[in-house]
């Protein structure tokens, strides 16, 4: 290619690739506003949850939960409370977290077979959550401060405007992660988890954005693990916010009895 | 006489012959570049056999993964004290970093789940997420450890002294550069903790490794011992070369043509050239026999027409021999054997071909001057060795049945011998039992559950059966009854991790350290589980409907023999409790006993099948049955020498012996052929009447013992001294090569020179028809 003809291509490259412009907002800033919208839209949410864990060989097992999520306060508390209609013979498990974003979750459950609440002690939020794919934080979120964030560029993802940010972790079983994060919506639309050698581990992909009462909302979302083959495809339906849950929701006594006002 | 005709072509045009060597050498040579090399035996079985097709399955359905090493860590008084403890930390910490290694699911003090009962709640983490300081909290940790059976025995011993990090392999990844990069990791560490790297992988491609270095090294080396004793015996530089380069020459082509169809260079075809040189060593009659010729005529070219007329049949029949040996290798069913056999046998072919051209060829190159003053020494009578081989012969000729009684005796106890002999194998023990390889895997199979891993797959047939207090009873019986043989270290199923949950979630109370009695609690325990762990903790054990579930058997041994055991208890286990589940074994360590007894039953049966061929080849030579039987004599009694030497020693008949067992037919069968073709051609120079006759028979019998004899004893200690320096490789089965060989030669050339001049005089009168001139 002559020289010219390059510096030509390059510069088309570059317009396309929009470059990251003194007007664009912080890598962090962008983040920010991605969690608040993902994580905490509207003061508190209900809604359906199918999960399909999917191994390689493509066999299934499927989780069928309803989730309800509280906001509480203004330094990014929440509550969360997951009961589980199916696999049947686990029907009646529920599950409750309550989120600090400064120190450990704490986690109890509840187990129908032995009537028994247990408190689970947990220190790592990177487990995997309920052995899918995804770990506890990617299903109630990061803290801003955990994670260097550096704005790529702008561009477009199937369709959607996006900024490209890198997240660098202090500490952490991944190294890089890159999030595709919508311009106008600012829900992430797509994920990569990066190991120190550079390779992907794990994807997030939104698969269908739907707006929900005014929020929009991720109904469809897939987490790859593209080092086991494994991956876990979520579903939200019957998604409501701002009803209005008590607080009283989210603790031991309707961890044992479901509050039928919302778990159907 | 076409034949001889092409002998005489060959002398007439020796350089036009040189050339076409040459030329056909250099287009072999060619193709050596494009070499590639194929080290895991693991390819000695093809990725669509069944035991293969079977073990890539189940480590599908439970994410299990091929190959794992295993770190140990030891410490003089106990691994749990934190400076020890920061060292696994770290040291597993850097192993996450190594390229090959599958780092989601290395297992270590920093790494295995941990499912504990905590102030009235449960736990489930990392056993060590921040090193315990304190000796309240070291205590804590040695409680959990050895109150667990998810711990004990495997990622720490009982006398607290050893614990291991296990290290599993991706696909594909090679053992010995992740071995070399652990142990780069651990020699950076100071401290009182010594460090162990084994497990099949490194075993595996350290031998590998190690096998091409020491074809390099000693396939060179036994090249120039050769050619030493080439040369001391014939006391003629050019003469030596000439063999070198015949069999340069042959391993050019050989290897030029396997390189060239594509095949890889596998453990077994590596040992080729080494085989070829062997082979190579029957032109020695050609040698010998001018030697003989030229001393009488003095005539360089009628010695030549002499020699090749006198040793063509005996060379065509002993090569046509070898080439049936191995042939019957392209008939088994394990490819990389098939190859090793049709690459000698091309290479025997060669080898053949050159003796009726090249030598014959190279022989009139040779100065005159030089050959009279070697050749001198060639008469029978002034000659020790001649003298000696007289005495040898004539002592079989004139003692023939306290010979032959002797011979029978010594097979009768070598057949007491043989009654011992171990079929087994283990690749561990390929190396020498001072190496790292051996005292690293020693050492950990020793402390803890073991470094060879089985898998029993129990299949119920039924989704969710898994879950039924029934089967889990039946599987939680299944590992006791396992776990009482000797060689099993560690057993872990998905029992172990239920009865743990039971007893966590009722306060740690060992009472409830069992199987619960309904399906629903099995299903929750195992759903909480599942939500806290990680996801290859349960996938490792149960498939994804609970149809089927996985034991992990640790073997405290990679002996072949020991998976076999297992799977027997296991199959008496299912007898006495008939059930809806079907037990069937899996893993490495079963793929190394189905791979064992392949290529072990293939050797044998080829074995068995060349012993016909063979003997169908003695019959055609001889045109007779009685001297093919006579012939056999000496080549089996030798054999079944070795075996039962190799019984009596207790050393496991295991594949290098197994392989050893053709080259050994296709050899010791030349010295048979010479002895009697030459035998037979000197009754018929000399006009005998053998069966009327017996004292010409025996002077004939002592001229045979003497001069094609010393032909005989040449190619024998030429051989035994190439080999000889095998005795000194690192790994054991290339010391046993060289033990074997080295006393096959000699036995062979014993029993030639001695037992069949003492078995054809007693015989004279059934092999030789009276007034038969033959």
């Amino acid at each position: 290619m002559k020289p010219v003809l390059r510096s030509v291509v390059l510069l088309l490259v570059l317009a396309v690739r929009a470059p990251v412009h003194a007007a664009d907002p912080s890598g962090a800033e962008i983040v920010k506003r991605s969690l608040d919208a993902f994580y905490y839209a509207g003061s508190d949410m209900r809604a359906r949850v199918t999960m399909k864990l999917i191994n390689p060989q493509g066999q299934v097992r499927s989780r069928d939960m309803t989730m309800l999520r509280l906001n509480t306060g203004t330094s990014g508390d929440q509550r969360y409370y997951i009961y589980f209609h199916a696999p049947a013979d686990v029907k009646g498990t529920a599950f409750l977290v309550w989120k600090y974003p400064a120190k450990e979750d704490d986690r109890w459950i509840y187990v129908p077979a032995l009537k028994l609440v247990k408190r689970i002690a947990a220190d790592d939020k990177r487990s995997s959550f309920v052995g899918s794919d995804f770990t506890y934080e990617d299903v109630s979120g990061r803290d801003l401060e955990d994670e260097t964030h550096t704005l790529l560029r702008s561009e477009d993802l199937a369709g959607r405007p996006v900024y490209v940010v890198e997240s660098k972790p202090k500490a952490a079983e991944y190294a890089r992660r890159i999030s595709w994060i919508d311009r106008e919506r600012w829900l992430p639309l797509k994920e990569e988890y990066q190991d120190a050698r550079g390779a992907t581990m794990r994807v997030f992909t939104a698969d269908k954005v739907e707006q929900a009462d005014k929020h929009w909302t991720v109904t469809a979302r897939t987490m790859k693990n593209l080092q086991s083959g494994h991956r876990t495809e979520v579903v939200f339906q019957e998604i409501a916010y701002d009803m209005g849950l008590r607080p009283d929701v989210f603790t031991e006594r309707y961890l044992r009895d479901a509050p039928a006002q919302w778990v159907r | 006489m076409k034949r001889h005709s092409l002998v005489e072509w060959s002398i007439a045009h020796p350089r036009a012959v040189l050339w076409l060597v040459l030329l056909v050498t250099a287009a072999f040579m060619t193709q050596l570049p494009r070499m590639r090399t194929d080290t895991n035996p693991k390819n000695m079985l093809p990725p669509t056999s069944d035991v293969r097709v079977w073990n890539d399955a189940v480590d599908q359905t439970f994410a299990l993964y091929e190959d794992m090493i295993v770190v140990g860590i030891s410490h003089p008084r106990s691994v749990l004290n934190p400076a020890t403890l920061a060292r696994v930390r770290d040291i597993t910490a850097a192993i996450l970093g190594i390229g090959g290694v599958a780092a989601r699911d290395v297992t270590s003090f920093t790494t295995i789940d941990n499912v504990t009962a905590e102030d009235g709640g449960l736990r489930v983490a990392p056993l060590l997420t921040k090193i315990p300081q304190t000796q309240a909290e070291l205590a804590a940790l040695r409680k959990t450890l050895m109150d667990s059976p998810l711990f004990i025995d495997r990622i720490v011993s009982r006398d607290e002294r050893t614990t291991a990090i296990y290290v599993p392999l991706e696909r594909g990844a090679n053992g010995k550069e992740v071995a070399d990069a652990i142990r780069a990791v651990v020699a950076g560490q100071s401290g009182e903790e010594r460090y162990y790297v084994a497990g099949d992988p490194v075993a595996r491609d350290t031998f590998g490794a190690e096998m091409f270095k020491l074809m390099g090294i000693f396939s060179p080396i036994a090249g120039m011992i050769m050619l030493a004793a080439i040369y001391f015996m014939f006391r003629n530089p050019a003469l030596a070369g000439a063999m070198m380069l015949v069999s340069m020459v042959a391993i050019v082509w050989t290897m030029g043509l396997g390189i060239g169809l594509g095949f890889p260079i596998h453990i077994m075809s590596s040992m080729a050239p080494v085989f070829l040189m062997a082979i190579a060593t029957d032109s020695i009659h050609i040698f010998n026999e001018f030697y003989f010729r030229y001393h009488e005529r003095r005539d360089k070219r009628a010695a030549i027409l002499d020699t090749m007329a006198a040793v063509s049949r005996p060379v065509r029949y002993t090569a046509l021999a070898t080439a049936a040996g191995f042939a019957v290798l392209l008939f088994m069913s394990i490819v990389p054997v098939r190859v090793f056999g049709g690459l000698i046998v091309f290479g025997t072919l060669a080898l053949r071909l050159f003796s009726f051209t090249l030598i014959p060829a190279i022989l009139t190159f040779l100065r005159e001057d030089k050959l009279g003053s070697a050749s001198a020494r060639e008469d029978e009578r002034p000659d020790p060795t001649a003298a000696a081989l007289a005495r040898l012969g004539g002592w079989g000729a004139n003692a023939p049945v306290a010979t032959v009684l002797g011979g029978l005796v010594l097979v009768a106890v070598a057949g007491l011998g043989m009654t011992r002999i171990v079929v087994n194998n283990n690749m561990v023990e390929w190396f020498r039992a001072d190496s790292e390889v051996r005292i690293a895997d020693r050492t950990i199979n020793q402390a803890l559950g073991g470094t060879s891993l089985g898998y029993l797959v129990v299949a119920t047939g039924q989704p969710e059966a898994v879950k039924q207090p029934r089967t889990l009873r039946y599987i939680e019986g299944l590992q006791r009854h396992v776990e009482t043989l000797p060689v099993v270290g560690k057993t872990l199923s998905v029992v172990d991790y239920v009865k743990r949950i039971n007893r966590v979630l009722h306060d740690d109370d060992p009472k409830f350290d069992a199987v619960p009695d309904s399906a629903g609690t099995v299903a929750q325990y195992l759903f909480l589980f599942a939500m806290s762990a990680k996801p290859s903790d349960l996938d490792n054990v149960v498939d994804y409907p609970f149809q089927t579930a996985n034991v992990w058997v640790q073997l405290k041994t990679w002996d072949a023999a020991a998976m076999k055991d297992v799977i027997e208890a296991a199959q008496a286990y299912q007898g006495d409790h008939p059930q809806q589940a079907d037990i069937k074994p899996a893993g490495i360590a079963y793929f190394n006993l189905v791979w064992n007894n392949e290529v072990l039953w293939d050797m044998l049966k080829g074995f068995i099948l060349a012993l016909a061929v063979v003997f169908a080849i003695l019959v055609a030579n001889f045109r007779s049955v009685k001297w093919a039987l006579v012939g056999y004599i000496p080549l089996l009694f030798t054999i079944l020498l070795i075996y039962g030497v190799v019984g009596f020693a207790g050393k496991d008949f295991d594949m290098p012996i197994s392989v050893l067992s053709c080259l050994a037919l296709g050899m010791a069968v030349d010295f048979s052929i010479h002895f009697i073709s030459r035998l037979k051609q000197r009754l018929a120079e000399t006009g005998t009447d053998a069966a009327s006759d017996p004292a010409a028979l025996k002077e004939a019998l002592v001229w045979t013992a003497a001069r094609p004899g010393k032909g005989i004893l040449r190619n024998a200690l030429l051989f035994a001294a190439a080999f000889s320096v095998m005795l000194f490789a690192p790994l054991t089965p290339y010391m046993a090569v060289g033990a074997f060989i080295v006393a096959m030669m000699l036995l062979a050339a014993l029993f030639t020179l001695l037992y069949l001049p003492a078995l054809i005089v007693l015989l004279r009168g059934w092999l030789f028809k009276p007034g038969e001139k033959p």
